[in-house]
């Protein structure tokens, strides 16, 4: 089942690929003397790797809520450490670094809060809920920072 | 005439009197209540899925002093039935928080924790064991000493103490004259000295205020001030002050002061965890520790032990035939990689001394909180020196002695976990490799080289470029003619494979190409600290860099693009438990993410196409890793800079005195890379494609956009989305489809 979404995958990656875009040219014109014609079909397929779905393990999930607990009673630095202890245990799970970034953003370090929502858009892939998490967390750092075109920016975006 | 002469001999006197006596309180004050500051390594997180077996656990339990027993019997007992664990834990202060002492119920099976909970049935989704105590320092001052306090010592030292050097310290007060008298006596009888009369104040006066020549003038200072200072003091203090300033061996240029120290030095474990015949050999040392140095004079020092145990069963301290059972046993010293951890000290006093206000760290009864995994750093030691012998033994012609570093980082966060400054990893005070030897770093220098490349947006991994000899003439005049390391020539090659087979032809045509001010504003924007000098030859990698300096840059790439602040102290906490300041994880943009992955995809060739092939054979079975091999020139340092899914690591192998190796990286770094990594329960790199970016294959050769089942040479590499790759014209529809093939041209066309 795996390999067929996989393809399925593929299928679908290649077929959305309407308008290759322009600017990159993968090699300089001296360079390759018998170039292939780029015309030919995007039939090849390609390597697709699993979509990823991030979700929190029951680890760093009764992490995640005590930090939270330990907000609302005002101990930043407590939740913050909370949070270093999660992500020590999934340093690649966006959904943490956005929850890192929301204290940083309580906390008025709207800098780090911005990294970390750079970060956890880096580490979502394709999944769209960890996208939209690090959208909303990059946007809101952006527009304390009074930075509210490209906050708009990127709230369009995800 | 006389009275004047007297009285003025006795002012002199007092005045003399009154002026060691203040310097006997106000030292003695200032060393006696500087209370050290406990160091703790990195307390083990439990969960279900850590990979922590049950023999791992146990040992870890053992690290933390837990012992065998029934925990409902009080904290710091466990009992194991097979892969079962009951605990009762200690109340332990974390960073942030104190956890009361809790019974808890751990299973794990061979490979990591099955599950966990309270012993009440209570969920526990997550715990974590006491953090291991690595050392004690006096931040400012910078020494390190396991101070003991009174109620650390064990009865049996400090009766054997006495028993051995000052039999009437109970009764005399700071001078014994008996003493004196009878050593007098014992000695004009043997005709040598065989007894000495200083008691346990003068010996600890003299360790203290004074220097060792044998003047009647410093007898006599040492005389006043041993009064004074029993004056002053209880002799309970002056018996714990002693226990913990006295003078124990050498460690290279290191001084073991004091029994908790040497406890280590020499065994390895706490003081309190000594049996008598261990006791007894400690005890014994005190008459000599360079003499009875049981490392170099097993013989001598186990007769001294022997003789110690003696006067313990005498003095009925202990049973005679526990003293006889003591004595036929080894010496039982250490094996070394035990919890003692000079290198990795020595960053947490830097970064103390880097982060800290020095008037805050004078307060008492502070607790550093570091990074250290007791684990990682007894793995990297392990495997740096078992392979600096193995390519010691095999370099014999040479006759060197090779050293090492090697560092151990969580690059997400930052975090040192590990630091070995050279073979010798129970010496401290000398130099530390790891975070000091600024050397050449060779090709680690090249995938700043290809970042560059990637992030102009001119090319991709995929991009052809060529390896053709070069001759440049430098501004001094001089003609540089760099070689590759196999002394070939490649023609047009791929990106990917230029960087994966580290030809040096193709990187400085490729560098000077981008510009060498683009390079080195790379290179400072992952990370590095230093300025460059903008010669063609940096591109080789001349520049210079400490293994910690490595690690800074390669964080970068393992970590997306994003530099962590690397932090061997989390937190330093006061006596109250307040943070006094806490180190955040603190990240900050370096590289373009979409850009860091196309090259972190062509550092994943290097294991397996390029120079690192031999890693394979020392790492789990189809372990994916990246990193790259650094040689410099005529093979004078031996490099490898990689990361697992879960550490990074950066390793240097080299002579001190800066003599050719004749090692590669890939010879020399790169097995102590790997033989650490192995022992880590290493999970594979798993590089997350950011959303900018896509995943080919390719032809490694030609470049040319491809499958494996059409080219078996195929190889995936990152390039932005929607990147047009030149096709390999063989590998077009006509060619009969794979199954696979079929399947998707059948989705198509339904999909259509």
């Amino acid at each position: 089942m795996a390999p067929l979404a996989a393809l399925m995958l593929a299928g679908c990656a290649a077929s959305l690929r309407t308008s290759p875009s322009p600017e990159i040219s993968t090699r300089p014109s001296s360079a390759s003397p018998n170039a292939p014609t780029p015309e030919l079909p995007p039939e090849v397929p390609r390597p697709a790797p699993a979509p990823r779905e991030f979700r929190l393990s029951p680890a760093t999930q009764s992490l995640v809520a005590q930090a939270h607990t330990l907000q609302g009673r005002g101990d930043l630095p407590g939740a913050s450490s909370t949070l270093d202890r999660a992500l020590r245990i999934e340093p690649s799970n966006p959904l943490l670094w956005i929850e890192l970034g929301r204290i940083r953003l309580v906390e008025g370090d709207a800098h780090q809060a911005e990294v970390c929502g750079r970060k956890a858009l880096a580490l979502a892939s394709s999944d769209q809920r960890a996208l939209s998490g690090a959208g909303h967390l990059l946007a809101d750092a952006l527009r304390t920072q009074g930075r509210n075109q490209e906050a708009s920016e990127v709230e369009s975006r995800w | 005439m006389i009275f004047a002469v007297f009285a003025t001999v006795a002012v002199v006197a007092a005045a003399w009197i009154i002026h060691l006596d203040r310097v006997v309180t106000q030292q003695f004050q200032g060393r006696h209540w500087s209370v050290p500051a406990h160091v703790y390594a990195a307390p083990l997180e439990l969960y279900a899925g850590a990979p922590i077996s049950a023999d791992d656990l146990e040992e870890e339990l053992r690290r933390v002093h837990y012992r065998r027993g029934d925990p409902a019997g009080g904290p710091g007992l466990y009992r194991r039935v097979g892969n079962a664990f009951d605990i009762q834990t200690r109340r332990v202060r974390f960073i942030d928080e104190q956890r009361d002492a809790q019974l808890v119920s751990i299973h794990a099976d061979a490979s990591s924790v099955t599950s966990m909970r309270q012993i009440d049935g209570a969920d526990l989704p997550v715990f974590r064991l006491d953090p291991p105590v690595i050392g004690s320092v006096f931040p400012i001052h910078g020494e390190d000493r396991l101070v003991l306090s009174p109620e650390e010592i064990p009865t049996l030292l400090r009766k054997g103490i006495k028993l051995i050097e000052d039999r009437r310290f109970d009764e005399h007060h700071g001078v014994d004259t008996l003493g004196v008298l009878r050593a007098v006596w014992v000695n004009l009888r043997a005709g040598r000295v065989v007894q000495g009369g200083s008691t346990l104040t003068q010996q600890l006066v003299k360790n203290y205020f004074l220097t060792d020549a044998q003047t009647f003038d410093r007898k006599a200072t040492e005389a006043v001030m041993a009064l004074r200072l029993e004056a002053h003091y209880s002799k309970d203090e002056i018996l714990v002050a002693y226990l913990n300033e006295v003078f124990l061996g050498q460690d290279g240029e290191r001084a073991i002061h004091g029994f908790g120290l040497g406890s280590e030095f020499y065994f390895a474990k706490p003081l309190g965890e000594l049996d008598a015949g261990e006791l007894a050999l400690l005890i014994g040392l005190v008459k000599g520790p360079s003499y009875y140095d049981p490392r170099r004079h097993p013989d001598r020092a186990l007769a001294r032990r022997n003789l110690v145990l003696k006067g313990f069963a005498d003095a009925h301290l202990i049973e005679a035939n526990a003293a006889q059972r003591a004595a036929a046993a080894p010496l039982g010293l250490r094996p070394g990689g035990g919890s003692y951890v000079p290198a990795y000290i020595d960053l947490v006093r830097r970064h103390l001394k880097r982060d800290y206000a020095e008037a805050d760290l004078a307060a008492a009864g502070l607790s550093v909180y570091t990074s250290l995994d007791p684990r990682a750093q007894a793995a990297a030691e392990r495997a740096l020196a078992r392979d600096l012998q193995r390519l010691d033994a095999k370099a014999a012609a040479r006759g060197g002695h090779l050293q090492g570093a090697v560092i151990v980082a969580e690059p997400n966060s930052g975090d040192v976990v590990a630091v070995v400054g050279g073979r010798e990893t129970d010496t401290a005070g000398t130099f530390n490799r790891a975070l000091d030897a600024r050397r050449p770093i060779g090709s680690l220098v090249k995938p700043a080289v290809y970042l560059t490349a990637l992030e102009s947006g001119r090319y991709t991994a995929a991009s052809l470029i060529e390896d053709a000899p070069i001759e440049m003439k430098l501004p001094d005049g001089s003609i540089w003619a760099p070689q590759n390391f196999e002394h070939n020539v490649n023609g047009s090659v791929t990106l990917a494979k230029a960087l994966a087979e580290s030809l040096n032809l193709a990187t400085v045509k490729l560098g000077m190409d981008l510009g060498l001010s683009k390079v080195a504003d790379t290179l400072q924007s992952l990370g590095l600290d230093s300025s460059t000098a903008l010669n063609p030859s940096m591109l080789l990698g001349t520049v210079e860099m400490t293994p910690l300096e490595v690690v800074q840059v390669y964080t970068s790439l393992a970590n997306g693009g994003f530099r962590a602040r690397l932090r061997a102290v989390r937190a330093v906490v006061d006596e109250q438990g307040r943070p006094l300041r806490q180190f955040k994880v603190q990240v900050e943009p370096a590289a373009p993410p979409a850009a860091v992955y196309q090259l972190v995809r062509m550092l994943m060739l290097v294991p397996t196409h390029g120079t690192a092939r031999a890693a394979a054979a020392r790492l789990p079975r189809g372990l994916v890793i990246a990193g790259k091999t650094g040689t410099s020139s005529d093979t004078r340092d031996s490099w490898f800079a990689g990361f697992t899914g879960s550490y990074l690591s950066v390793v240097w192998v080299g002579y001190d005195d800066n003599r050719v190796t004749g090692l590669t990286g890939a010879a020399g770094a790169l097995p102590v890379w790997a033989d650490t990594m192995a022992s880590l329960k290493p999970v594979s790199f798993e590089p997350i494609a950011p959303d900018s970016a896509e995943d080919r294959w390719i032809g490694f050769d030609d470049g040319l956009e491809t499958t494996p089942a059409c080219n078996p040479s195929a190889v995936v590499i990152g390039v932005p989305k929607n990147t047009v790759l030149a096709r390999n014209p063989r590998c077009n529809p006509s060619q009969p489809p794979s199954v696979g093939d079929k399947i998707k041209s059948w989705f198509d066309r339904i999909v259509h």
